[in-house]
């Protein structure tokens, strides 16, 4: 006797409004059962972008949110002031050296794409970049990308953590059958441990029901949504980077 | 002589204050207006304040309090004639509304969430802030809004089967069409 759980169940799972017993009966069976994980995983995902969408709402023209922004604005601007400055002394200083000291900004290795951080600065040491496409150019930009930023952080000693994400039509990149990079990308997992593939399961559940079995390469890490794992990375600290 | 205290006066202005910036959040979930939120929410400051005493219980303050602004809410839609029926009319979800996967930065899935909150019916919206974003139990939501806890479940279920239609349209698409995302 297994029938299909309702929405109202899940709902109320997630809520927290079921009795102990209840909810273990459940989670216990969404350990063999992946739908129903994922349903769980949406409507928990879909909870926490409400969540961020009214963290900080806008405030009305009144008494608080006057003073605050200029002061904010006015902080802004001295700060901006004071990087350009050190940027220009550090320029003229090290101008006769033959290495560029741009550790600090993750920017600089990324330009041209969009950067998103929920942080005041992003993190140049936690980046994940978000693949949605089969072009093979975008394939390729993606590994040289994380090839380039891991390199980067390797000669310069810091410990970065990366994430290729796949979803969609992008995940033909993470498949052992369809990937035009399987070698290379197998080089690369064994010379970075902190380098980790990512694929989204809804797309592997969408290709399944189209009749496709879907073999990923090894240690592809499988998330239940691929927004799910960027809203909740970027919630974390991570830097988004969309190839 | 708490008791007297509390009986007589019920919680001091400092503890209603504080409850301002959760009122503001959700008054601004329900009408995505921040100065009629900030409107509502003075309302319903000054209202708890003149009805204090009515307050026994200290540590229902918070639902109280929400309570009082959903009636404030109600009377602003009344006082616009905008208010056509808080039950749930099941409209049609077309959507204009990007998905959050095509948004790519942060303000843009805000955004993107936050207008479909907008176009969920009166009554699933505030059902939907109310749990989401405050962690209030179903059955405190049917005290504050004054429903049935089942009616509390099916407007949520229906407001979160609603969400997700306007917000995973693309991501349910199937894949080999992705170019029709772009074609408009």
């Amino acid at each position: 006797m297994n029938p299909v759980v309702s929405d109202e169940t899940l709902h109320a799972l997630v809520d927290g409004e079921l009795d102990v017993t209840e909810s273990e009966t459940l989670i216990a069976r969404m350990r063999g059962d992946t739908e129903l994980a994922q349903r769980v995983c949406a409507l928990r995902s879909l909870q926490s972008m409400v969540r961020l969408a009214y963290a900080e709402p806008p405030l009305a023209g009144g008494r608080e949110s006057r003073s605050a922004p200029s002061r904010q604005w006015m902080q802004r601007c001295a700060f901006g002031c004071l990087i350009l400055c050190a940027g220009l002394s550090g320029g003229w200083m090290l101008r006769s050296l033959e290495s560029p000291v741009v550790a600090a900004a993750p920017a600089a290795g990324m330009a041209g794409y969009q950067v998103v951080s929920l942080a005041r600065e992003a993190d140049p040491n936690r980046v994940m970049l978000h693949l949605d496409s089969a072009a093979p150019a975008r394939m390729q930009a993606v590994l040289d990308q994380a090839e380039r930023l891991l390199d980067e952080a390797e000669q310069q000693g810091r410990a970065m953590q990366l994430e290729v994400i796949a979803n969609s039509r992008g995940i033909d990149l993470l498949r052992a059958d369809l990937s035009p990079y399987a070698e290379r990308m197998a080089r690369m997992k064994q010379r970075h441990a902190n380098l980790q593939w990512v694929a989204c399961n809804q797309t592997i559940a969408r290709f399944t029901s189209e009749g496709q079995t879907v073999e990923l390469l090894p240690a592809t890490h499988i998330a239940p949504t691929a927004i799910g794992e960027i809203v909740t990375r970027l919630q974390q600290g991570w830097t988004y980077v969309r190839v | 002589m708490t008791m007297i205290r509390r009986i007589l006066f019920g919680p001091l202005r400092p503890g209603i204050e504080a409850q301002r910036p959760m009122l503001y959040r959700l008054a601004y979930a329900w009408c995505h207006d921040a100065a009629l939120a900030d409107d509502l929410v003075q309302e319903t400051l000054s209202r708890a304040w003149a009805r204090r005493a009515q307050l026994r219980d200290e540590a229902a303050l918070k639902g109280w309090m929400v309570s009082i602004m959903n009636h404030c809410w109600l009377d602003h839609l009344r006082g616009r004639r905008e208010f056509d029926d808080v039950e749930d009319w099941q409209d049609v979800l077309e959507s204009t509304v990007e998905s959050p996967e095509a948004c790519c930065n942060r303000e843009q899935v805000i955004a993107c969430v936050r207008a479909a909150v907008a176009r969920l019916p009166l009554g699933q919206r505030q059902v939907l802030t109310l749990v989401d974003l405050e962690g209030f139990g179903y059955a405190e939501v049917a005290g504050i809004l004054d429903i049935p806890v089942g009616t509390v479940m099916s407007r949520l279920s229906r407001a979160r089967a609603g969400m997700k239609k306007l917000l995973d349209i693309a991501a349910q698409q199937p894949a080999a069409v992705p170019q029709l995302r772009r074609v408009k």
